[in-house]
């Protein structure tokens, strides 16, 4: 309306609108009739003005008759006379054509010709018996008249007195009856108008009673909604003003979430007060200020929220807290463009840290299990094996240690120099192996322990972390144990697919290989070990004696070995994840130059480079700074030097060093050469390749310990 | 739409150019520090500029302050490592409208840039 929108209020402005037309119609038509109705009252006092002048004229001519015999007549009477039939002659024309004539005060007074033919006939018959009359007033009253004229205007005035009488009568009563018809129309107009603007009202009084109602029924409803949401949601909801303040209406969570029975109305600042830094308080109040009063993209400045992860502590009952991580995220709410509050989502986000807690721990829990697998990959298998075994000790000796439930200075004090001195040697194991891991975490025990000794007072309890420290090195002991006994499976695994020479059935009834068999069972035996020999290829019989001799000779050797130094003990190899019995495996061929091929291969321990290294120190084949800069290559190259033993006694079996030496100088005085490849814990493969007997030594061929170093 | 590059990281400035020069925006000048800054920012007028806040001679807080003052109604956006909130949320007071964490993708950059551009094209 007239370019405004008026929304809901429309109807209202309408209907108020109507009603003013509705009473301004009424007041113009009542003020526009009243003024008639004051005009025709008007008229109605000329119109009785009239009949009495038609009086006054008749009593004025007798008048002027009788006095004309007296010796002193009336000067006023024709003056009199004159006055009256010219206020009535105006009065008549103006009411025949409209023209002006004298009020009742003597004032002029304008006059509209009368628009009704009743009355316009009553004035027709008037002015014709009044302009006869009127010409014998005219006649008596001219200068020099005389007593005919006067005797004619009375004979006139005789005649016309009672007709004009009556017509004026009849013109006022006509005149009445016109007012009062305007009078009766003007009543009926105010009802019509005032029963039109009653109606529109009612309407609007029905109209907006039932607007009003189902705009409460509305709100009601919407007020409904959000009471719901506000008691379901599990979001802490509610609206902050510039104070920092609470707004009174907010989800029901919310209380529960910061740990007030009332927040409505609290400063958050007051209640996050207890929970966070002063530092993160300051920067909270800032941020919030920021969104409050400054030109800034909420979107870009979310990253920089600081309550976007609140740890708060409630506690439901003495001694009984809970801990809780919170998200708090603002968001603008406008009025007119203008930032009035913060709409504020609290989350409770304490299951998604714990998860992230959980899901970091869990990664450095693998990184440090695959560190572990890669430490464990390094180390010596049967110095693992031995490190375990004394690692478990060593706890069991802590634990039962701790258990000993003494108290006093002097027992805490042996206590904890106890388990110390068994967690020194610990760790100094766990490093020279190279776990490191394990070595930090004895490191952290020793740490407590130190703590432990310079505190003032001790009690038993003081002792708890120390527990808790020795049942996390069990964990990780049992994870080492598993990790090994995995990657021995793993090894396993790879020697299954590893390709071997077929092995003939009937090569092993050979009686060679029987006697082969049976001088390994035997070392086997005393060894405490299980070994099982397999054999493929030749018959050794048919070959020329010296070659066979050879072949019986060096393949006895590297049985001997074999079981001495690479077959482990079957618990050992269950650790592993090998067989219990240690495998043998030999193969004789022809190769293309016509001589002869062996190979010889056990899936013991390999060799250990180490092991040799010590040995050659020992022995003194290797000066200190040799023996360190030396070559896997170069110190595997030694197990075939006289005198070099990796065995710590001498025995039956081995352990004088002297063997693969003599394996080299036979199979190099024949002019063959011999390879050896390993793989620390897995195998140990020799191929010795000796030349067709009629062919002459090789002396350049015969280099010993042509070895692939596999690791 | 002009915009000014300031960072004392030759490689976040080359990256900042390379990926909102792609987007579309006229690289007026690089800065390395705040005084730089200033300068080209009355040389050349930008329109949007991305600050960073620890730099050498004046630091970002101060350079959004003159930069502010020459260019009332530039769109500053801070580019800056979050070490430290409070000083972010001040530089933020001091008169730049958003605020973006490095490191950055370079559809985070031309995301906030995007709005910050909105933001000069309809103001």
């Amino acid at each position: 309306m007239f370019g405004i929108d008026l929304g809901k209020y429309r109807t209202l402005v309408v209907s108020i609108f109507l009603f003013l037309l509705f009473d301004l119609g009424v007041l113009v038509l009542n003020f526009v009739i009243s003024s008639q109705i004051a005009h025709d009252a008007e008229a109605v006092n000329l119109a009785g003005r009239q009949r009495m002048l038609s009086q006054r004229t008749a009593k004025a001519a007798l008048q002027i008759e009788k006095q004309a015999a007296s010796d002193t007549p009336d000067r006023k009477l024709p003056a009199e006379l004159a006055n009256a039939a010219e206020i009535f002659d105006r009065t008549l024309r103006a009411f025949m054509q409209g023209g002006e004539t004298v009020s009742g005060s003597g004032s002029p007074l304008a006059l509209a010709p009368l628009d009704d033919a009743e009355a316009q006939a009553i004035l027709q018959r008037a002015a014709a018996v009044w302009t006869p009359y009127r010409q014998a007033m005219q006649a008596a009253l001219a200068p020099g008249a005389n007593a005919d004229a006067v005797a004619a205007l009375v004979q006139r005035a005789e005649a016309a007195n009672l007709e004009l009488l009556g017509l004026m009568n009849d013109l006022t009563t006509r005149m009445e009856s016109i007012a009062a018809s305007k009078a009766k129309n003007l009543r009926m107009v105010q009802v019509g108008g005032i029963t039109l603007a009653t109606i529109n009202f009612v309407i609007i009084l029905v109209h907006f009673i039932g607007h009003l109602r189902r705009a409460d029924r509305d709100l009601e409803h919407a007020r409904k909604q959000t009471d719901d949401i506000l008691k379901t949601t599990q979001e802490g909801l509610f609206l902050l003003d510039p104070d920092y303040r609470i707004g009174s209406q907010h989800s029901r969570a919310l209380g529960g979430m910061l740990g007030s029975e009332k927040p409505g109305g609290a400063s958050l600042i007051d209640l996050l007060r207890p929970a966070v830094s002063q530092k993160t308080l300051d920067t909270a109040r800032e941020y919030i200020d920021l969104l409050l009063k400054h030109d800034v993209k909420e979107r870009l400045v979310a990253s920089l929220n600081p309550l976007d992860r609140v740890e708060i502590n409630l506690s439901s009952a003495p001694g009984d807290t809970s801990q809780r991580y919170l998200k708090f995220a603002f968001n603008r709410v406008t009025e007119n463009k203008r930032v009035t509050h913060l709409l504020v989502t609290a989350n409770d986000i304490t299951k998604r840290v714990e998860l992230e807690r959980d899901l970091k721990e869990s990664e450095e829990r693998s990184a440090s299990q695959m560190s572990m697998l890669v430490e464990l990959l390094r180390v010596d298998p049967a110095a693992m094996q031995e490190f375990l075994s004394g690692a478990g000790s060593a706890l069991e000796h802590m634990n039962s240690l701790l258990k000993d439930q003494t108290e006093g200075r002097e027992a805490h004090s042996t206590r904890i120099n106890g388990i110390y001195r068994v967690a020194h040697r610990l760790k100094g194991d766990a490093a020279a192996l190279g776990l490191t891991s394990l070595a930090a975490n004895v490191h952290g025990l020793e740490s407590l322990l130190t703590e432990l000794r310079e505190r003032a007072t001790l009690t038993g309890e003081n002792f708890l972390p120390v527990t808790v420290r020795v049942k996390s090195l069990f964990a990780d002991l049992e994870s080492i144990q598993n990790v090994v006994a995995r990657v021995a499976q793993m090894r396993s695994t790879v020697l299954v697919e590893a390709p071997r020479p077929a092995v003939d059935a009937d090569a092993q009834a050979l009686a060679f290989v029987q006697q082969w068999r049976a001088f390994a069972h035997q070392i086997a035996q005393r060894r405490h070990k299980q070994v099982e020999l397999s054999y493929g290829g030749l018959d050794l019989a048919e070959l020329p004696a010296v070659q066979r001799e050879t072949i019986l000779s060096v393949v006895n050797q590297f049985i001997r070995n074999a079981i001495v130094h690479g077959i482990e003990t079957p618990d050992e190899r269950r650790l592993r994840g090998k067989p219990v019995a240690g495998r043998l495996a030999v193969y004789v061929m022809r190769n293309e130059e016509g001589g002869l091929a062996l190979s010889f291969r056990d899936d013991g321990q390999g060799i250990s480079v180490e092991g040799i290294r010590q040995a050659a120190l020992k022995s003194g084949r290797l000066a200190p700074e040799r023996a360190h800069t030396a070559t896997d290559r170069e110190l595997i190259g030694l197990i075939f030097e006289p005198g070099l033993s990796t065995q710590g006694s001498a025995d039956e079996d081995a352990g004088r060093g002297a063997g693969l030496d003599a394996v080299k100088e036979m199979v190099v005085g024949q002019g063959g050469r011999i390879r050896i490849g390993t793989t620390r814990g897995e195998y140990c493969h020799f191929r010795v390749a000796l030349p067709a007997p009629a062919e002459q030594p090789d002396v350049a061929a015969a280099q010993p310990a042509n070895q692939e170093i596999q690791t | 739409m002009k915009l000014l590059i300031v960072d004392d990281s030759n490689i976040i400035r080359s990256k900042i150019a390379r990926a909102l020069g792609a987007y579309g925006l006229e690289v007026v000048g690089l800065a390395a520090n705040g005084k730089d800054a200033v300068a080209r920012a009355a040389a050349t007028r930008p329109d949007v500029v991305t600050m960073d806040l620890t730099m050498p001679e004046m630091d970002g807080i101060e350079c959004i302050r003159e930069i502010r003052k020459l260019r009332p109604k530039v769109q500053i956006l801070v580019v800056s490592a979050l070490a430290d909130k409070a000083t972010a949320i001040q530089a933020l007071k001091e008169g730049a409208q958003g605020f973006l964490c490095k490191p950055f993708t370079e559809q985070e950059l031309t995301e906030a840039i995007g709005e910050l551009i909105e933001e000069a094209q309809n103001g």
